[in-house]
């Protein structure tokens, strides 16, 4: 028999007296059921309650006190959204809506707990077992996929974290240093107050401090923008540096995740063989696809984020991945999609976590391998990257192209004929950093965005090269300084007295947005943030 | 279209200096020595050649050509408003008119197709390739003398060493037109922009 696992967070107040009563009747709880007794549903983060599926979970259930009975006042309410949005996420992910369910009871539904629990354990039997591989128990890929440098860094021992760290620091040449402090004084995170220099924190890893608190803060602090090694003169990289010194620590159990860790929890269990997602579900059904296309298009975690962020403004990435697939068909590409489209592997990385970046990019290696496909156009600067550049350093061959959508747009563009008309509104611009770091697509965005601004498009102060970070990447270290840091972007994007904000990443909208949702201040910052893709498929005319 | 009608007259008109004659030339050279046609060229000499309106007349045909004077070509490319101005109203009913779109304001609403091929050759970083790119455009769009030919024109009458850079101009200016016809027939079919969903 298959052995099921179903986490039951069960209310301190309400719905805990009826769970006692019912033991005291002598009632055998199922055995699949693990309760955890909580202090209030609205405790329960939507990190908290995807984090069970993560660790092997086939059902969740967040038992809590009626509305209006909560000991709190908004405990209920905060679950009821939290669960809905969940809900939807593991639905996407092919987990199916069933699985989590929030139910309430006064002490004395003593019954109704009984019949929920039953029934619950009965539907979860008939969903079958999850499919998502908890990450504790998934085995190692076979050694000979990594690259030497990810083989030392895996098979470390916390014991020799010094010599490890020496090796890192000699692969990246960070003994170049001349102590001219050039990247600190260029680095965003730095001059938004932060105590944090990438010249001290070169300098101590040199002298073996790796142990010393503010070496680890500073190394889950950096933002990886790439304006630092942009402006060194021994050329260190320093992004990849940090990329290292996090696999090393998170092997250590440290990290700093945002967001409860969830979307951490959500691309681990992304490298389970067995999911089957249902990304595509809400495609209008006027855009052509073709199971058959040569070309791919990616769309990255977009739809994920939506739902993450529902209940916050300007969050609407999945549209931006539509107007793409609208432009490739305008321009007569009928691209195929994948329902079980994996995500990159991206923020594993950047935040630490190589193991399961490699699981995942293994799986996707694969599984894209052998669809036989010659071009893989994608408009999510992460993805780009990764699969066109972090996979080959990583040792992962795949045998197709890999295509930003401004490259392919530069392209149809170039052959002329087509207008963008101009939409008469003025334009600033905000540098995806994953872009900025790839010499072939970084002048882009702004080659794209003169086909149409006809004079109206005015830069931040800080661009290009010295561009502003939105704030955070990969999901890590949120702060003050983060915020600092946005509303500095923001004042500079309001002082340009343009209209709107063009984007290149949905990150970047995420966290832009975020700021402004400031209670005091966020009239001031208030901004459109519109992404590239979006004000193209709009505007672009045959002629 | 070159094997439908026997005879097709085309003017390529423009200033002197523009490299007309040259167009014309490798049009008629592409016809003559790839295609297997007839053709013959009447270029213009004296003051027009040196700056004023410049022209040159092709005939291609199936069969020995008896006359090469046009009066009512079949294609008309200009290059320069005069010369549009000049020649626009001999152009054959159902003819093909083209022309450079930054230097030509067309004088009624007959279908025409524009390039800007000046601004697209001075992209480029060669002005003077504006010719061959209209060399280009005209071949994707008529379909006068096969890209084949037209491109071994181009190359063996361009001076030495510029083959490369020639036939970068010919192919933007052919692309172009590829495109431009694929977005009549988008037009015609109602699409005018990513978002017009039926």
């Amino acid at each position: 028999m298959e052995n099921y696992k179903i986490v039951l967070f069960l209310c301190n107040w309400g719905p805990h007296g009826a769970f006692q009563a019912l033991q005291e009747d002598g009632y055998k709880i199922p055995g699949e059921i693990k309760m955890i007794r909580i202090p209030c549903t609205g405790r329960i983060s939507k990190a908290l309650l995807f984090k069970a599926f993560e660790m092997g979970a086939d059902g969740v259930a967040l038992a809590g006190c009626a509305p209006g009975a909560c000991r709190y006042g908004s405990g209920t309410y905060n679950a009821i959204k939290n669960t809905e949005d969940t809900r939807e996420i593991i639905e996407v992910l092919g987990l199916g809506r069933e699985r989590l369910r929030l139910a309430t009871f006064l002490p004395d539904d003593v019954d109704p707990l009984k019949e929920f629990l039953s029934d619950f354990v009965a539907d979860i039997k008939a969903l079958g077992k999850s499919p998502i591989v908890s990450a504790t128990s998934k085995g190692d890929f076979p050694e000979e996929s990594f690259t030497e440098s990810g083989q030392e860094l895996l098979a470390m021992a916390p014991a020799t974290t010094a010599e490890t760290i020496r090796k890192i620091i000699e692969k990246h040449d960070a003994y170049a240093c001349q102590d001219c402090g050039k990247c600190t004084s260029s680095c965003p995170l730095a001059l938004c107050g932060k105590d944090f220099s990438p010249r001290t924190l070169v300098g101590s890893l040199i002298a073996g401090e790796v142990d010393s608190e503010n070496v680890k803060n500073n190394i889950w602090s950096c933002l990886t923008c790439g304006t630092c090694y942009e402006r060194c003169p021994s050329e260190v990289n320093f992004p990849l540096l940090i990329q290292d010194l996090r696999s090393v620590l998170f092997k250590r159990k440290e990290s700093h995740q945002t967001h409860g860790g969830f979307f951490h929890s959500l691309m681990r269990s992304m490298a389970s063989p067995g999911l089957r997602q249902k990304r595509w579900k809400d495609l209008p059904s006027a855009i052509k696809t073709d199971p058959e296309s040569k070309t791919l298009f990616y769309g990255g975690c977009a739809p994920y984020f939506d739902l993450f962020f529902r209940n916050h403004q300007q969050v609407k990435n999945a549209n931006v991945l539509n107007d793409a697939l609208r432009l490739l068909n305008f321009f007569d590409v009928t691209p195929r999609i994948l329902e079980n489209e994996r995500c990159c592997g991206h923020d594993l990385l950047w935040s630490g976590d190589r193991q399961n970046f490699i699981n995942i990019a293994k799986l996707n290696c694969d599984y894209l391998n052998s669809l036989g496909i010659e071009e893989m156009i994608t408009a999510c600067p992460e993805c780009y990257k990764t699969f066109a550049q972090t996979y080959k350093e990583n040792g992962i061959e795949l045998n197709f192209k890999v295509t930003h959508l401004y490259e392919f747009l530069d392209t149809e563009l170039e052959r002329g004929a087509v207008t963008i008309e101009n939409p008469d509104i003025t334009f600033t611009y905000q540098d995806s950093c994953r872009l900025n770091s790839l010499e072939d697509v970084r002048d882009l965005p702004r080659k794209l965005i003169r086909r149409f601004s006809n004079g109206n498009f005015v830069e931040m102060q800080n661009n290009g090269s010295t561009a502003l970070c939105c704030g955070n990447s990969a999901w890590i270290g949120c702060d003050a300084f983060s915020k600092a840091l946005q509303v500095k972007r923001l004042t500079q994007g309001r002082n340009t007295q343009s209209d709107v904000m063009l984007t290149s990443c949905g990150k970047c909208r995420i966290h832009l947005g975020c700021a402004m949702e400031d209670p005091f201040s966020g009239d001031k910052l208030k901004m459109e943030l519109v992404d590239l893709t979006s004000v193209i498929a709009d505007h672009v005319r045959w002629e | 279209m070159s094997d439908k009608k026997e005879k097709q007259e085309i003017i390529v008109t423009g200033f002197g200096g523009q490299g007309i004659i040259l167009a014309g030339r490798i049009i008629g050279m592409a016809a003559a020595l790839r295609d297997d046609k007839e053709s013959t060229l009447v270029q213009s000499y004296g003051p027009e050649s040196r700056g004023g309106a410049c022209c040159a007349q092709v005939v291609i045909s199936n069969t020995i050509i008896q006359y090469p004077y046009i009066t009512t070509p079949d294609i008309l490319a200009c290059m320069s408003q005069s010369a549009y101005e000049k020649y626009y109203r001999s152009l054959k009913p159902g003819g093909f008119l083209l022309t450079d779109k930054d230097l030509v304001i067309p004088q009624d609403d007959r279908l025409c197709f524009a390039i800007p091929a000046t601004r697209m050759a001075e992209e480029l970083g060669r002005k003077m390739m504006a010719n061959i790119i209209m060399v280009g455009f005209t071949t994707a769009v008529t379909n006068l003398v096969t890209k084949e030919a037209a491109l071994f024109a181009v190359t063996s009458s361009v001076p030495k060493g510029t083959e490369k850079m020639n036939t970068k101009a010919f192919n933007l200016g052919f692309d172009y037109g590829l495109s431009k016809l694929k977005g009549l027939e988008k037009r015609a079919g109602g699409q005018t922009g990513a978002k017009n969903e039926a």
